[in-house]
Parts: structure tokens; C-alpha cells; sequence
């Protein structure tokens, strides 16, 4: 049983519940101490102990109950089969089967699965399959059956299964590893040498043989459920990670935004603690003398000044005309996923007139800030000089030594007047300008791209053109804080 | 382990009967965490929305077990100072004076600073003895000789380095004092642990793989009647109905802080107060502030108010 928990765990790992290796040991314990046997109290412990927020106990929720219908939904198949299939000895039904699987079970079934082997033997006395598989088949043992497909799912890896399109070869490996080579040979031998006993026998094998491969092929897109979906999904968010955001459809806009926000989450879990540091050798004498006095004013506990690091104070200025609005609008989403550790964002969109739009983002959701902000800023042709005089005339007096200003843009200024005068003047007052760029580095002095003019008065300017960029750059915002 | 009454914790609905006795009513989930808690010897992690009773399953466990209920709260600034231990440091220092009169003696004959010191060496740091240490709640649910329940609460309100100080006494129920050694709680009296939190922020990982965890949401219509009714006995049915519906329907509605199982409570007390049979949408009005806590909030329900109220008299 321990197998059937471990295997539990990873498909909550796929499903992005982290379960530790302790937790694991922690399950098995509660296990020993629940059992199996109520389905319901399983749940809720194994839920207490696998999932630990109320986000994780849904996807606990049902993940549980996909992991553990499996077994009950098989039965079932079969015993619908069963019946109407060439077995028509209807004690060999499912409670035979469980029942006999319990060491000691009730006497009348006993008797009932012993009298249905009777039956059996009478029938082919003589013709026996040879092959393994044949004769798990006819035996009618399901219990047996289905924990040998489990065994040989387990050995050829079906968890392992990404896309859609490996069911068939999988189904084909479980059926290879369950032994259809051997029942194969039978058959075909069976057939072409043998009289009408051998014939029926060879028809019954088939038929079964059959049966089984659909069970196979059931299995293996449960499996698929269980595991590929989420990794599936893993793959593509990898993907969009990569990927250039201006290629991004309307379509992974969902997606995307999801990656975000679990990228922001982790930021957030990183940087939420609110780093101090120790002035070396400054004696904070008001900490010190009040510690101490717990020591009748004797001064043996000293403290020392710390500083506490400030949360960067953020003010975002975005291109929204066309070629750069894709990128705006994700580092904007970035932004905003971020509150709890950037509490004071303010932002601004301009193609050529600069707004400020911190109200717009922080009263309505992501997606109509984000579409108004477009319709409102983002026509005509973008003008970068006359970007930075609206900022000097309406924000200048904002901007201090606390201040960290991106700029997110191509610097591609029609042939306008840069004005970088007021740059290197934002420069010299904020604590750190960033230029953010989704052009390669090749192409930012090309045609009437003015980086050349600009870069000198930022502090860094990096190329950003993918979420992983985007993920690094507040990254590094929140870490040289202080 | 065997604490005392532990025959009250032997399986889930047996803790959810002597639960319902005490008056709290609660789900096989809270049972269940209760149940494991004290069989694995894990700490119980509890979030939920305010209200529901966090704190109080603390409270009524160790009623049930009639066991003492320490409690820490936390708050920003705890420290080991307060939770766990504290050196006595007036007595240690009253006692130096006083035996300065009897240095003499023990020094008695001793030559030199090298031999006196030897001397001293064979007294033992006598003052840095169990004696001299003032216990803090972590440290009194260690040594509590009957066990005990720790409750720590608001686990979400202390610093991140409270939560690593902790960790020790959660895994493993010991704490370590450098000057006297590790103590330990008595194997087969661990205290029952129960840590709650109001999620304002994230607790740590390592934490919570300590922990069971539970969360407790907002309960159902049927559950919450059933909470009245344990708490407010006197309510007449239709009358506690009726409120019901009407919290649930306001639960429902967008809200800055939504009323809890508390104030239900609450509510339900202040009404019977007030003679009241069943609802009416002045009545409501007029005692609205007891279930809501923003004047905003107040202002966007007593526009709905004659909704609700209809509603809930028609559930009823």
C-alpha cells in the first residue's frame, strides 16, 4: 500500500502541491493510524496532512478523488462486461473476487467462486491456455487482473506520459509487458493446427484478449488525466515563460497571466521578510539603555543602529503604442501581482502624451485597467521627448532618492528630439533609473532608435522581451533595495 | 501517551460528542484534526476567516481533556524573552549581595586568585540553575506535569524569527537553554498543540510541514444552526432560522468583513435582549451594527435590507 501512497504524492507533486519527503513519512503514519476502510476520514487526514492552504486542499480535493475512483470504476467496467460476456457463470462476479482476495472471507462465497472453477474445469477439461496471460484471462480472477495491469503500468512507466498522442504506444507496452507475445503465439497456434475444441478455445482467447486491450486503453487515459494534463500544463507555462511576449495571442493571455501570478507569488514568499542592516559599530543608546535596564541600568546587552531596508518605491513609465504595448502590459500585471511587497507602484502609459493610470489600475481589475489604459493613450506615434517633459512638468517633484523609475520602451523617437537632458536630470535625483528594452541589443541604435543618446543616463538598461526577463528585473528591484 | 481523560479522544465521533456536550459543534473535519493531532503527536495549524472559532476549539479541548489551557499570544516584537524563558535576574542579583557575607567562608583558606577560582569552579553556576529561571509559556507546556494545551495564538502576527523558534519545540517538544541544556516534555505527556493564524501573511514552509494543518471556513446553513443553537439555547426555532438565512445571505454579498460565526452569536443575544419573535426589517436595521464592523458595509446592506429580511422570513 505504501506504493499506492507514494504514487498519491507525485500526482499532488504534478498537481503543484509541495509534499515533502517528511510529509510523505508523516501520511504513511496517519495511514497506519486510519486505515483504508472510511473513505471519508482518509480524505480529511491525509488532507491535514498533504495539503497545507486552502488553495492546495481543493486541488487535493480532486486529485483525490481521481487518484482512488480508479480502482472502483475498473470493477465496475468489468463486471458489466462480464456479464454479458462468455462467462455465464455469474458467480464469478465482483464480490467473488474481492471477497476470495480477503484472507478468511465468508464461507458462501468461497463456495460460490469454488463452484464456478468447478464448472470451468468441466468445461475445457482437457484444453488448458498455456500462456500466462491466457490463463489469467480465463480464470476470471479481475482482482489478479487488474493489479497485474497496474504492475505493468507501473513497469513501463505510464506515469510518465506527456501528450495526448502516446496513448496507443503505451497501451501497446503494457500489453507487451503483461505477456501478449506469449498469448499471441497461442492463439495463432491454436488456430492453425487443432480441431473445433481448439478453435473455441483460441475464440475465447481472443475475444478476451480484446477485452483486456480496451481496459488497457481505459487505463492508460486515466492515467493520462492524472498525470500528463498537469504536466502538460507545466510544459506549455515553461514554454510562455520563454517566449517572446510580443508574440503571444490573445488566446495564452489567460495563461499568462497565470504564470505571472505564481511567479509573483514566489517573489513575494522571498522578499516579503523585511531585511535589517547593522550599521557596524553604531550604539543605539536608546534601544540599549531600555534593554538594560531589565539589569538595574548595568550596560552589558548592547544594541546596535540598524536600518531597516526600504521597499523600493516604484515608478513605472510605459509605452503603450503598439509594438510595445504587449510588453507593458505584462510588466504592469508583474507589477501589480507584487502589492503586497511593492505596496507604492506608480505608473504611467504614454504613446506620446504622458498619464499617470495608478488610480485606473488600483480601482478596476488587471484586464479593463489594461484595455482603457490602451484606448486611452495608446494611439498616435510614440514621442519620447515629449514623454519626459510631461514627466519633468507633472512629476518631477516626486521623484527623490528613494525612487527607482523603469522605463519600458523601444526609444524609438521618429526622429524627434530626445531630450535626455531630462533623463540624466531624473538620473541624477532617483536612485536608480531602469531602461527596459524588448529589442535584441543589435537593433537598439538602429533607424530612430535613440538608446545610444539614453543609455548613459540610466543605471541599467536590459534587454526584456520574455517573462523570465521580466521575472529576473523585479527580482533584482526587490534584492538591491536598500 | 496517556494524558489524563485520554479515553475522551479515542475516535472522531467520540470527540465530536464530547464536544457538542461542552457546546461547540463542529465537523468531522475538526474532529478528525483533533484526533490525529493527539495520536500523531502533531501540532495542529488553524486558519480560517475570523470568528470561526479558532481559538475557542483550543479552549474547548482542554476543557473536555480538564487540562490547563496555556496560551501565548502573539504579537510583533515576541521574543524568547517572553515565550520562552527569562533569567530571574533581580533575584540572582539579591542573592549575590546576600552571600557576599559568606564568601569569606568559602573561600576560606584558599591562596591566590588561581586556587579561589578553583574553589568557586566547584560550586556550579548555581545561578544560572532551574532556580533562577523565570518560565514563559513554551517553557511551562513543556514542564507542565499533567500536560497540558498550548495554544499559540495568532501565530501570523509575530516576526518570521519567532516562527524558527518554534520550530524546535513543535518538531521535536524540547527547547534548548544554553546554560542549563535541552529540556524535555515527558514522552508520554506531550502537551496537545494548537496554533492559530488569520493568514495576513504567509507562514513559513518549515512550519507548516510541522503541522497538521485545518482550515476552518465559514460553515453551512445547517451547521451554523446547530452552533445557535448549543450557544443561545433560548432562541426560538424560528426566530434562529431566520437569522441564520440572513447571515448566510450576507455572506454572500461583497463585503469589507463579513459577518463570522461570532457575531451570529452575538446577534442572536442581542436580539432575544430585545423581545424580539422574528425579523423585521426595522428591527434588522436598528441591530445592524452588531453584525457589521465598517460603516460602509453598513450602508451597502441597509440598502438590501428589506430584501433579505423577506427572504429569510420566507426560508423560515
Amino acid at each position: 500500500m505504501e506504493k499506492t501512497l507514494v504514487e498519491f504524492v507525485k500526482v499532488l507533486r504534478t498537481a503543484e502541491l509541495k509534499v515533502s519527503p517528511a510529509e510523505t513519512i508523516d501520511a504513511m503514519q496517519a495511514i497506519d493510524l486510519v486505515g483504508y476502510r472510511d473513505r471519508e476520514f482518509l480524505k480529511n487526514t491525509l488532507s491535514m496532512v498533504l495539503a497545507k492552504n486552502p488553495e492546495e486542499k481543493e486541488t487535493f480535493d480532486s486529485c483525490f478523488d481521481r487518484f482512488f475512483s480508479f480502482k472502483k470504476i475498473g470493477s465496475e467496467d468489468m463486471g458489466a462486461g462480464e456479464s454479458q460476456d462468455e462467462f455465464d457463470d455469474g458467480e464469478f462476479d465482483e464480490d467473488g473476487n474481492s471477497e476470495s482476495n480477503q484472507p478468511g472471507g465468508g464461507k458462501g462465497s468461497g463456495q460460490s467462486s469454488g463452484q464456478g472453477g468447478g464448472q470451468m474445469a468441466e468445461e475445457d477439461h482437457s484444453l488448458q491456455p498455456n500462456s500466462e496471460l491466457g490463463k489469467l484471462l480465463l480464470s476470471g480472477n479481475r482482482t489478479e487482473l487488474m493489479v497485474q495491469l497496474a504492475e505493468a503500468g507501473r513497469e513501463v512507466e505510464v506515469s510518465q506520459i506527456v501528450v495526448f498522442t502516446q496513448k496507443g504506444l503505451y497501451t501497446r507496452k503494457i500489453m507487451d509487458a503483461m505477456g501478449l507475445k506469449g498469448l499471441q503465439d497461442e492463439i495463432s497456434e491454436l488456430q492453425s493446427h487443432g480441431g473445433p475444441p481448439q478453435k473455441t478455445l483460441s475464440g475465447k482467447l481472443k475475444k478476451a484478449r480484446d477485452r483486456l486491450r480496451e481496459q488497457v486503453r481505459d487505463y492508460v487515459e486515466k492515467q493520462f488525466f492524472l498525470h500528463a494534463d498537469e504536466s502538460g500544463k507545466q510544459l506549455r507555462e515553461e514554454l510562455l515563460k520563454k517566449v517572446k511576449l510580443s508574440n503571444l495571442e490573445k488566446r495564452n493571455f489567460k495563461d499568462v497571466q497565470e504564470v505571472v501570478f505564481k511567479m509573483a507569488k514566489k517573489l513575494i514568499a522571498i522578499h516579503s521578510k523585511r531585511r535589517k542592516t547593522y550599521k557596524r559599530g553604531q550604539l543605539d543608546v536608546r534601544k540599549t539603555l531600555r534593554h538594560n535596564m531589565q539589569y538595574d541600568g548595568m550596560l552589558f546587552d548592547l544594541k546596535w543602529k540598524a536600518s531597516k531596508v526600504d521597499r523600493p518605491k516604484v515608478m513605472c513609465i510605459c509605452d503603450v503604442s503598439g509594438s510595445v504595448s504587449n510588453y507593458s502590459r505584462f510588466l504592469l500585471m508583474f507589477l501589480y501581482s507584487l502589492a503586497e511587497v511593492l505596496p507604492k507602484v506608480r505608473s504611467f502609459a504614454f504613446s506620446s502624451d504622458l498619464g499617470e493610470v495608478t488610480r485606473l489600475f488600483q480601482s478596476s481589475t488587471l484586464e479593463d485597467a489594461m484595455a482603457k489604459t490602451m484606448r486611452d493613450y495608446g494611439n498616435g506615434s510614440t514621442d519620447y521627448g515629449r514623454m519626459l517633459m510631461d514627466f519633468k512638468h507633472n512629476c518631477m517633484d516626486d521623484v527623490n532618492n528613494k525612487t527607482t523609475i523603469i522605463i519600458l520602451g523601444d526609444a524609438r523617437n521618429n526622429y524627434g528630439d530626445p531630450k535626455s537632458e531630462i533623463l540624466r536630470e531624473m538620473y541624477d535625483k532617483s536612485k536608480r533609473v531602469i531602461w527596459l528594452n524588448p529589442e535584441p541589443k543589435m537593433s537598439w541604435n538602429v533607424g530612430d532608435a535613440e538608446m545610444k543618446k539614453y543609455a548613459p543616463c540610466c543605471h541599467q538598461t536590459e534587454v526584456c522581451n520574455s517573462l523570465t526577463h521580466l521575472e529576473r528585473v523585479v527580482s533584482n528591484l526587490l534584492r538591491f533595495a536598500a | 501517551m496517556a494524558i489524563k481523560n485520554h479515553d475522551r479522544l479515542s475516535s472522531v465521533e467520540t470527540i465530536q460528542d464530547n464536544f457538542e456536550k461542552l457546546g461547540y459543534i463542529c465537523n468531522m473535519q475538526i474532529a478528525t484534526a483533533v484526533y490525529l493531532a493527539y495520536h500523531l503527536e502533531k501540532p495542529i495549524l488553524i486558519e480560517g476567516p475570523p470568528g470561526v472559532g479558532k481559538t475557542e476549539l483550543a479552549k474547548t479541548a482542554a476543557d473536555m481533556l480538564d487540562l490547563p489551557c496555556i496560551r501565548l499570544q502573539c504579537y510583533e516584537g515576541l521574543d524568547e524573552s517572553k515565550a520562552i524563558y527569562e533569567w530571574k535576574y533581580g533575584k540572582q542579583l539579591l542573592y549575590t549581595q546576600v552571600l557576599k557575607e559568606t564568601l569569606g567562608e568559602i573561600l576560606d583558606g584558599a591562596v591566590g586568585l588561581a586556587e579561589s577560582v578553583e574553589k568557586l569552579h566547584s560550586f556550579g553556576d548555581v545561578f544560572f540553575s532551574e532556580d533562577f529561571l523565570e518560565p514563559r509559556p513554551l517553557l511551562k507546556a513543556l514542564k507542565a506535569e499533567e500536560s497540558c494545551v498550548l495554544l499559540i495564538d495568532e501565530v501570523d502576527k509575530s516576526d518570521h524569527e519567532f516562527e524558527s523558534l518554534l520550530l524546535e519545540m513543535l518538531s521535536d517538544y524540547q527547547l534548548s537553554i544554553p546554560e542549563i541544556g535541552t529540556i524535555k516534555a515527558n514522552p508520554d505527556r506531550k502537551p496537545l498543540v494548537f496554533l492559530t493564524s488569520n493568514n495576513t501573511r504567509e507562514i513559513s514552509d518549515a512550519l507548516k510541514r510541522r503541522c497538521l494543518h485545518l482550515y476552518i471556513p465559514f460553515p453551512d446553513a445547517d451547521l451554523e444552526s446547530r452552533i445557535v443553537h448549543a450557544r443561545v439555547p433560548e432562541v426560538p426555532d424560528r426566530l434562529r432560522k431566520q437569522l441564520v438565512t440572513f447571515i448566510q445571505e450576507l455572506r454572500e454579498m461583497d463585503l469589507k468583513k463579513v459577518p463570522a460565526i461570532s457575531e451570529t452569536i452575538d446577534w442572536a443575544r442581542a436580539l432575544i435582549l430585545l423581545h424580539s419573535e422574528s425579523l423585521d426589517p426595522d428591527l434588522v436595521r436598528q441591530t445592524l451594527n452588531v453584525i457589521l464592523k465598517f460603516q460602509e458595509d453598513i450602508e451597502t446592506v441597509e440598502a438590501e435590507v428589506q430584501n433579505i429580511t423577506n427572504k429569510a422570513l420566507k426560508e423560515s
